[in-house]
């Protein structure tokens, strides 16, 4: 079964090649020389006022709870469908109850506007 | 020897990303680390031939989870000083019951009770077997009550997060692309009232029907 | 493969919870807020409904369905019962808490049908997957119940503390079932048990598994040493929410450990006693000691409810039929105790008023002198005074322990309980002896809390005085 993975294996130590490549050049060619206000942060000349980082809005923890949740969903999608075949009916009806049950609580999030921005 | 060396590779950097997970002191970079951690466990389960949990493990937990925790992260703004606070302090007595777990489970874990001779290398699986198919055949057959009952966990958890985390904002303004669209040509645009005819004015503004 | 419809037979009161539950969600969307007693009544329709569908399909000899993931037994008859009648008291109770601070929505309802939902599928587990799922169920389900009030700081902080905690107890458990699954090849019990008699106890990565097994069991329990989120849990979440956590739960804490240390590893009898002794002790110990300390009843509760916890861990060290059925009996009866004095801390809160100090419950008898009685019968029960059920229910369980020849422990563990007499005794002084606060108003209740109530504080006596029907289903459980 592993023969299979080894075209993503050999795409991956691509992948990797040529994204650190080019990182490790320019580290060896380049010339560096940092000094302190290179390195500090930079605002139109002014020291830092304050923190880079904001506090998201808990919307955010929200829409991406949301997004999980349907995503183990699918999770469980890929065996039904690939065994699918073999399995016959009972499977079939296994998972409409199985998206019932999620629907209702698709229906309660929509209805309750958990989709919206506003 | 390829497998092992690749698994030595993906081991070593499992560990060292872990270790950088718990030491970074932004904690952004301690989430990208668990990325990575996440990545190369995943390339380990497809090492063991569970290459479907090898994939969910990227597809839920480095695609969405990680997503959440970078999320959560941002929303709590750490200030890790403060946390880290009573940390040499505390050290020598965590140190000692980390050790000693560590060896317990070691002496339990390691080779003497699942070595080699209770669980021989299985025989590698040939190119047509499909983990995902055995674990649907599985899973919709023998294992459906249970993923029934994992549906029902997550409609719990689609309830459980929209109460404790839903407000309405009545004082946010903002736009409804929906309901722009639905506006009609007609009455919702062009309101026209109908008015007495006044004798006064001899000419009468185009405007005015507004 | 095709597919036995009788397999549905045995889940039909899961199903029709899990349809109340979704038609409570949805119909909520679309109810006016005068119109949100609707959910109550649905509610309360669907757990009586499954009362009824547990006691029709119910009844005969074990039976596995599922393909081995579910089991129908004796055992798990009655403690379904048990967990839908003592959740129905608790939402007839929760109900006016809701109004008056406008939480009476259909989430309430949806999370706490839920809940019993996933203690059901734990009652009838046959294998530590659909027990751990079951498990899983319930505590979500928990956790959010305690955040419900999302304005309050307190029940917040609760929150977080029961989630990381629970989280830590559930994590322990899955590694213990983890090893116990590496050691024997199999997640369902009656596999489980028969590679264990088959392997002897000589096998460490078993004992390995049961200490953390014990410890997840430990935690959901709440026993002393894992007992440091029920204080905070209880007085900081919203009191419907602790209501509904310190009844049923423990009904579903007692079916947990049963199966697995009784269906699953039975023969490792010797090795899980002596960790079960310990909890035992400490939890007597600590809960009783701890409670007299306290002002907040919430917090003496549970604390309380710590040292109950100790006497039903008495019963199943024992290890011998009598010993299961005692400490079935003590379960059930606590949680029934435990329900009607949360219920009787609903009734005292009125508008922007929760009773949380012992000092509430004054002078009660001259606000209701009714009320006041049912109180004074459930701490009485709760200290073990006869003719109460608490007296009976400790009696079984020290009788089991005695059986075993450790009377030591019996001795402890009486010991103890007289020390707890102590602060329950307390409680009716102040029922009965003291004066109620001047700003204090008469006590405004529904008759069907009243008629609740009564039911819920006479069957404790009624128990107390002919304790074989109920003991006898116990003891035919095993």
């Amino acid at each position: 079964m592993l023969d299979n993975y080894l075209p993503i294996l050999i795409f991956i130590l691509v992948g990797i090649l040529v994204g650190v490549g080019p990182l490790v050049l320019g580290y060896l060619l380049g010339p560096r020389r940092p000094d302190s206000e290179k390195d500090s942060p930079y605002e139109c000349g002014f020291a830092a006022f304050e923190s880079a980082r904001l506090k998201f809005d808990v919307r955010y923890y929200l829409v991406a709870i949301l997004f999980i949740i349907f995503d183990l969903e699918i999770a469980f999608l890929f065996p039904w469908a690939v065994a699918l075949g073999e399995l016959g009916l009972f499977a079939f009806w296994a998972m409409v109850v199985f998206l019932g049950i999620l629907v209702v609580g698709f229906i309660y999030e929509w209805k309750k506007g958990a989709l919206e921005w506003e | 020897m390829a497998e092992k060396l690749i698994f030595y590779i993906l081991a070593v950097i499992t560990l060292w990303a872990s270790v950088m997970v718990i030491t970074r002191k932004n904690p952004v970079h301690s989430v990208l680390f668990l990325v990575l951690a996440f990545v190369t466990s995943a390339g380990l389960w497809v090492l063991l031939e569970a290459e479907f949990l090898g994939i969910v493990l990227i597809l839920v937990y480095v695609g969405a989870v990680m997503v959440l925790f970078l999320f959560v992260v941002m929303m709590l703004d750490i200030d890790l000083a403060t946390i880290r606070a009573g940390f040499v302090q505390n050290l020598p007595l965590a140190g000692l019951i980390a050790a000693i777990m560590a060896v317990e489970i070691l002496l339990i874990v390691g080779p003497g009770n699942f070595g080699l001779d209770a669980f021989p290398k299985p025989e590698p699986l040939g190119a047509e077997v499909s983990n995902t198919r055995e674990l649907g055949l599985l899973l919709y057959s023998v294992y459906i009550y249970p993923v029934e009952i994992a549906a029902v966990i997550l409609l719990l958890a689609i309830v459980a997060a929209i109460r404790l985390t839903l407000r309405r904002r009545p004082d946010t303004k903002f736009i409804d692309p929906a309901q722009q669209v639905r506006v009609r040509k007609g009455p919702d645009r062009v309101r026209l009232v109908k008015m007495a005819a006044e004798d006064v004015a001899p000419v009468v503004d185009k405007g005015d029907a507004q | 493969m095709s597919f036995d419809a009788a397999n549905l037979l045995p889940i039909l009161p899961e199903i029709a919870i899990l349809i109340t539950a979704s038609l409570v969600l949805i119909l909520d969307l679309y109810l006016k807020d005068q119109d949100k007693g609707l959910n109550h009544s649905i509610t309360l329709i669907g757990l009586v409904i499954a009362i009824g569908l547990t006691g029709a399909v119910g009844g005969g000899d074990a039976q596995v369905f599922f393909d081995g993931n579910l089991i129908r037994d004796p055992m798990s008859d009655l403690l379904k019962g048990a967990i839908l009648i003592v959740s129905v008291l608790t939402f007839i109770y929760a109900r006016p808490w809701l109004q008056d601070r406008g939480m009476l929505v259909g989430e309430f309802y949806v999370l706490g049908l839920l809940a019993v939902l996933g203690m059901l599928i734990m009652v009838s587990a046959n294998g530590f997957l659909t027990l751990y799922l079951g498990l899983e169920l319930q505590a979500l389900a928990l956790y959010a119940l305690v955040a419900f009030d999302r304005d309050s700081s307190t029940g917040a902080e609760a929150a977080m503390k029961y989630f990381v905690l629970g989280a830590l107890g559930s994590g322990l458990l899955l590694y213990g079932v983890s090893m116990i699954y590496g050691a024997t090849g199999s997640i369902e019990f009656a596999p489980v048990a028969a590679a264990v008699a088959e392997q002897g106890i000589s096998n460490k990565v078993l004992v390995f598994g049961i200490a953390f097994l014990v410890i997840g069991i430990g935690f959901k329990f709440g026993a002393v040493p894992f007992h440091m989120w029920v204080p905070d849990v209880y007085e900081g979440g919203p009191t419907p929410a602790v209501l509904i956590l310190s009844s049923a739960p423990k009904i579903a804490a007692f079916a947990l450990a049963v199966r697995m240390l009784v269906d699953g590893l039975h023969t490792l009898h010797p090795d899980w006693q002596g960790m079960l002794v310990i909890l035992a002790v400490l939890s007597m110990g600590l809960g009783n000691l701890v409670a007299i300390a306290q002002s907040n009843i919430k917090r003496m509760l549970a604390y309380s409810t710590i040292s109950h916890v100790g006497f039903i861990f008495l019963g199943l060290l024992a290890g011998s039929e009598q010993g299961f059925a005692a400490a079935m009996f003590y379960t059930i009866v606590y949680a029934v105790m435990s329900v009607g004095a949360f219920g009787i801390l609903l009734i005292l809160s009125r508008q922007g008023f929760d009773a949380e100090r012992l000092e509430d419950l004054k002078g009660l008898n001259d606000r209701d002198a009714w009320y006041a009685a049912m109180m004074a019968l459930i701490m009485f029960s709760m200290a073990g005074v006869p003719p109460t059920v608490g007296f009976m229910a400790k009696l079984l369980v020290l009788e089991a322990v005695v059986r075993i020849d450790m009377l030591w422990l019996a001795l402890v563990a009486v010991f103890f309980s007289i020390i707890g007499a102590f602060y329950y005794l307390r409680v009716i002084k102040f029922i009965y002896f003291d004066k109620p606060a001047d700003d204090a108003p008469a006590l405004l209740t529904s008759s069907g809390v009243r008629f609740a109530m009564s039911l819920n504080g006479l069957a404790l006596l009624a128990l107390g005085l002919f304790p074989a029907a109920l003991l006898s289903v116990c003891q035919a459980a095993f």
